[in-house]
């Protein structure tokens, strides 16, 4: 009988002693939900997912998270789709066990996962989805460091006001994110630009001529246009709007950074040029340390300035490393806990989320500027920002032709 | 609304609605002889529009894109062949009973696999090959020149198409197996053969609507899903199996979507060619120029 119990006690012993050291040293899986194939704009997607594999390299290098966690990253595409980034989300959440996910950016997307994310309690965060309703749901697992929709619509309104443009036309797709650039837009221009005229147009994202569209628009006479395509569409608009006459005749202002990615030129060639846009990143920026750190090393690697997706994938795995520690724990109602205490080290500035007014809920905006390219091939490290006025380092130019 | 805005809307739905029409001619082409739905057909406009890319770029340069557009073509009408050989024609051979789920299911399975193999080989980003012309001005409507281009190319083809069909003794033969493929063989042709050339034919045309339109609507993986989207609707309209069905009613199509895109809404552009297609199925079920199947 002792015989027995004796060797079910070493056995006992043998197991823990041989499961112990795996169980502390299991990981935590971070989920990257992000378009990597069309009709998601998969460029996007892959600069993201840089970031985010530099940013838990990172901090595995560091020594990990939670007493020498590795953090391990599982990476699955959403392809722009509500659908395939629901079925991703699940699995991340369910399947994979991730304890956050991040590299949300499409806003249709986004605002079918947040609800999964409240069902599973998984937080999600918007790398570069930035619809008003993704914030303003009030949501607890929903986290942003992005712009918002409103911010930038307020911000092309001043740019249009201060170049004292008086008909602007609208051109976006008709997602969340293009139906509300044109609710704010239509309020931004009530309420700061009162004598201007602003004409709309919401076009099927899957369509691919928009001729009839451009030609409304330019018959329209307008004194710009915006741009409010997202991936190939902003592309079929510039190529389009460049053949009926439109572009660069008329400014055009493109209401988001890819023009900033090395496919742009190859794209357009010489029709890219006098687009304006908007950016969240410029190299005469300022970073903190951590960007600085990590600017130097993506440029190491990939021999190309890092852009804004890639910055903000990688400060959002970092800051979830930072917050499980602060947390010691990688239970997910901690880590939201954790998450609104304390402020993190962002790339660009301190990063820190309260549950503020309407979108302004466990939301966490960067800068944002116009730029514009004056030349074809132009790269962006010589591009001039030229709006707002306090960060301008060069002057807006209408097209030479 | 002036005459001069409402003319430039009409053209430029002239315009795109032929250009479809060459992709819904490669469909019907194929249905005709071999009784089949290809529903790969916006992958060999992918793959026709990703080999003229490459040829321009790597080897030919810019101004030789008209010598890209017929090995771009080519290309798509030897792998057409091939991928009649070895997996469309065991349906007329291999005793399967259930043709038409063969040709759905092997169809759709290729539809996946080269989708996802353009991203493998392409990645997931678009390209543009250098434009082929500079824009212009066709009558009152101001045109890409690819646009033109390609709307020139499309009704060379289709004259071409039309040429061999009626005046060459293979055009004699493959009308005579759209009409009876049983009877034909009666007179000593190899309708098996006849199938490998019409499937290398109908995704030829296909690639060459992808070749033609790439600078304009571009390369990406998925760039053939509108059009062969457009190509079943203008098939329906124009009445399947009918080569001058598939003009008319591609340019119907193209006029309808651009005039309710300004006049309605742009948000709903495909809806105005459904409506015309559900008009259409219930008062001529066989479309425009479409005739009803007999049997004894």
């Amino acid at each position: 009988m002792i015989g027995r119990v004796r060797t079910a006690l070493l056995a006992a012993l043998l197991v823990v002693g041989l499961t112990a050291p795996a169980l502390a040293q299991k990981s935590v899986k971070i989920g990257v939900l992000t378009p990597l194939s069309p009709p998601g704009d998969a460029a996007a997607g892959q600069f993201i997912v840089r970031g985010a594999k530099m940013g838990a390299e990172d901090v595995n290098a560091r020594g990990g998270v939670l007493g020498g966690r590795k953090i391990e990253l599982v990476i699955e595409d959403d392809a722009g789709t509500p659908e395939k980034g629901a079925a991703g989300f699940r699995k991340l959440a369910s399947q994979d066990q991730a304890v956050a996910v991040v590299g949300q950016f499409h806003s249709s997307v986004m605002t079918a996962v947040q609800a999964l994310a409240e069902q599973f309690k998984v937080p999600v965060f918007s790398t570069q989805a930035s619809a008003r309703q993704i914030t303003e749901r009030h949501l607890n697992y929903t986290f942003r460091t992005h712009v918002i929709d409103p911010d930038r619509c307020q911000m092309w309104t001043r740019w249009i006001k201060e170049r004292g443009f008086k008909r602007a036309a609208l051109i976006t797709e008709n997602t969340d994110y293009g139906v509300g650039l044109v609710d704010e837009t239509k309020k931004a221009f009530a309420s700061m630009h009162p004598g201007a005229e602003l004409k709309t147009i919401i076009f099927d994202r899957a369509v691919v001529d928009l001729t009839p569209q451009l030609l409304e628009i330019k018959n329209w006479k307008p004194d710009v246009f915006l741009n409010g395509g997202i991936g190939t569409p902003m592309y079929l608009i510039i190529k389009q709007a460049y053949d009926v006459g439109l572009h660069p005749v008329v400014p055009m202002l493109i209401s988001y950074d890819a023009p900033v990615r090395p496919e742009y030129w190859k794209t357009l060639g010489e029709k890219g040029t006098w687009a304006s846009f908007i950016v969240y990143y410029h190299s005469t920026m300022k970073l903190t340390a951590r960007g600085e750190a990590f600017r130097k090393r993506y440029v190491a690697e990939f021999k190309e300035d890092p852009i804004y997706g890639a910055f903000n994938a990688y400060a959002q795995v970092v800051l979830l490393a930072d917050a499980l520690n602060a947390a010691k724990s990688d239970n997910t109602d901690e880590l939201v806990k954790s998450l609104l205490a304390n402020k993190f080290e962002g790339w660009n500035g301190t990063i820190s989320f309260s549950r503020g007014e309407g979108p302004y809920w466990q939301q966490w905006t960067p800068p944002m500027l116009v730029t514009q390219y004056t030349k074809p091939e132009m790269s962006f490290a010589d591009v001039k920002i030229v709006y707002p006025p306090e960060l301008k380092t060069g002057d807006w130019m209408p097209a030479k032709r | 609304m002036d005459a001069l805005l409402f003319s430039q809307y009409v053209l430029s739905g002239v315009v795109i609605g032929v250009i479809y029409s060459l992709m819904a001619l490669g469909i019907t082409f194929i249905y005709s002889i071999m009784k089949m739905i290809n529903w790969g057909m916006g992958e060999f406009y992918m793959i026709g529009s990703y080999v003229q890319y490459a040829l321009i770029v790597n080897l030919l340069g810019p101004r030789l894109w008209y010598v890209a557009l017929p090995l771009a073509m080519g290309a798509v009408f030897l792998l057409g062949l091939v991928i009649q050989r070895f997996l469309l024609r065991p349906m007329f051979v291999g005793g399967v009973e259930r043709r038409d789920e063969y040709a759905t299911i092997i169809t759709i399975a290729l539809m996946v696999f080269f989708r996802n193999l353009a991203i493998v080989l392409g990645g997931p980003n678009q390209y543009a090959p250098p434009d082929y012309a500079r824009p212009m001005t066709l009558v009152t409507l101001p045109i890409s020149g690819n646009r033109f281009v390609a709307l020139i190319g499309t009704l060379v083809l289709l004259a071409l198409f039309y040429l061999v069909i009626k005046k060459t003794w293979v055009g004699r033969a493959l009308r005579g197996a759209a009409q009876n493929r049983v009877a034909i063989q009666t007179a000593g042709i190899d309708v098996l053969r006849l199938d490998m050339l019409a499937f290398g034919v109908g995704v030829a045309l296909a690639a060459a609507a992808g070749a033609l339109l790439a600078p304009d609507f571009l390369v990406y993986p998925e760039n053939g899903a509108i059009s062969t989207f457009k190509g079943f609707e203008i098939i329906v309209i124009g009445g399947l199996g009918s080569v001058l069905g598939s003009i008319v009613g591609g340019v119907l199509l193209g006029v309808i979507e651009a005039l309710g895109s300004v006049f309605l809404s742009a948000a709903y552009k495909d809806l105005y060619g459904f409506v015309l297609l559900i008009g259409l199925l219930v008062f001529r079920p066989t479309g425009l120029f479409g005739e009803r199947e007999r049997s004894v």
